[in-house]
């Protein structure tokens, strides 16, 4: 869609209800991903005050998971902040995407929609918003549910005397990728959509082995990206 | 409460995830709409996010990999998120029981 013919009012409260129903399944998941958070952070003693505002204020399983690893009485603040900023760079690139679906909608409603603004509310706003139903509306009612689960899974996890053990932990720990792979087919656009996704995989197999996990969003988008760009398509 | 090391260290990788949360939407005000550029970012989100599958499951394995081909299998069939989810975390945590 083109910023011509969007139309007139990108954000309404019907979008919101829709948004929030929509988030169903994406809440629990988010709760469950939040979970294991909760229990890895008790795992390390961050505390259940400083667990809940770690997941509200960075609000990224894959952040979150990177810098799980680096907290300590004397936490290394700049390699952290590294850590989030190469992990989490794809967010510009959403953040861009979602100004052409959004380029009306004012600058302070944005932004506290875009801090919670996950992969999955953006994939399935973007879906929405090629069907004909831009709305920022929506996005915010999908955030807001997931944003419950995500933090109050932390806090259950946190606070409950479980301990993820076995073939459950690892199907916890998948959840989040499993939004995304979930709403892949929405993205399918027929066989033009092949070349370019064998590409973006291929080249972030070959960045997350090379350079990190958290360049293979990024080196691998673009090479699909250019591939699908060089053969003027929107696959 | 936390003390205050804690608080610092949180509140710096969060404004780093807000700003690039937020530094994209900005940012990308400056571009034309019909520009090259532009056009890229239209053509990004699968494919950014095929490469994100791709390599979380080179990350874990066999019962990701389950996973993500069951919940993209039953979402393209049903259309549900719901059912895609959980019947990728069923796959993930069978193969994970079955290794």
């Amino acid at each position: 869609m083109t910023n011509s013919d969007k139309p007139a009012a990108p954000f309404t409260a019907a979008g919101f209800r829709r948004g929030i129903f929509a988030a169903i399944p994406m809440m629990i998941g988010s709760a469950v991903g939040g979970f294991a958070i909760g229990v890895a952070y008790r795992g390390i003693e961050l505390g259940l005050p400083a667990s809940m505002l770690l997941s509200a204020v960075v609000y990224s399983a894959t952040a979150q998971a990177v810098t799980l690893a680096l907290w300590s009485a004397t936490p290394p603040i700049a390699a952290m902040m590294l850590a989030v900023l190469i992990t989490n760079a794809r967010y510009l690139a959403m953040g861009a995407h979602m100004r052409q679906m959004f380029p009306d909608m004012r600058r302070r409603i944005m932004a506290p929609i875009l801090a919670i603004t996950g992969d999955g509310a953006w994939m399935l706003t973007a879906v929405e918003a090629a069907e004909g139903r831009r709305d920022a509306g929506f996005l915010l009612g999908l955030n807001t549910p997931i944003a419950f689960g995500w933090i109050g899974g932390t806090a259950l996890g946190y606070l409950l005397p479980v301990t993820l053990k076995g073939p459950l932990a690892i199907a916890a720990a998948f959840l989040p990728l499993g939004f995304i792979a979930a709403l892949l087919p929405l993205q399918w656009r027929g066989k033009r959509s092949l070349l370019p996704w064998i590409t973006a995989a291929a080249a972030g197999i070959a960045a997350a082995s090379l350079i990190g996990h958290g360049w293979a969003m990024l080196v691998g988008g673009a090479a699909g990206t250019l591939v699908a760009a060089w053969r003027s398509d929107d696959a | 409460m936390p003390d205050w090391t804690t608080l610092s260290a949180i509140f710096a990788i969060g404004a780093v995830s807000l700003m690039l949360r937020v530094g994209g939407y900005l940012s990308a005000g400056a571009l034309h709409p019909d520009g090259r550029l532009a056009r890229l970012i239209r053509l990004a989100p699968g494919n950014m996010l095929v490469a994100f599958v791709a390599a979380g499951v080179l990350d874990g394995g066999w019962p990701y990999l389950a996973g993500s081909l069951t919940a993209a299998t039953v979402m393209a069939v049903t259309r549900k998120e719901w059912a895609a989810l959980s019947s990728g975390f069923a796959a993930a945590a069978a193969v994970s029981a079955a290794l």
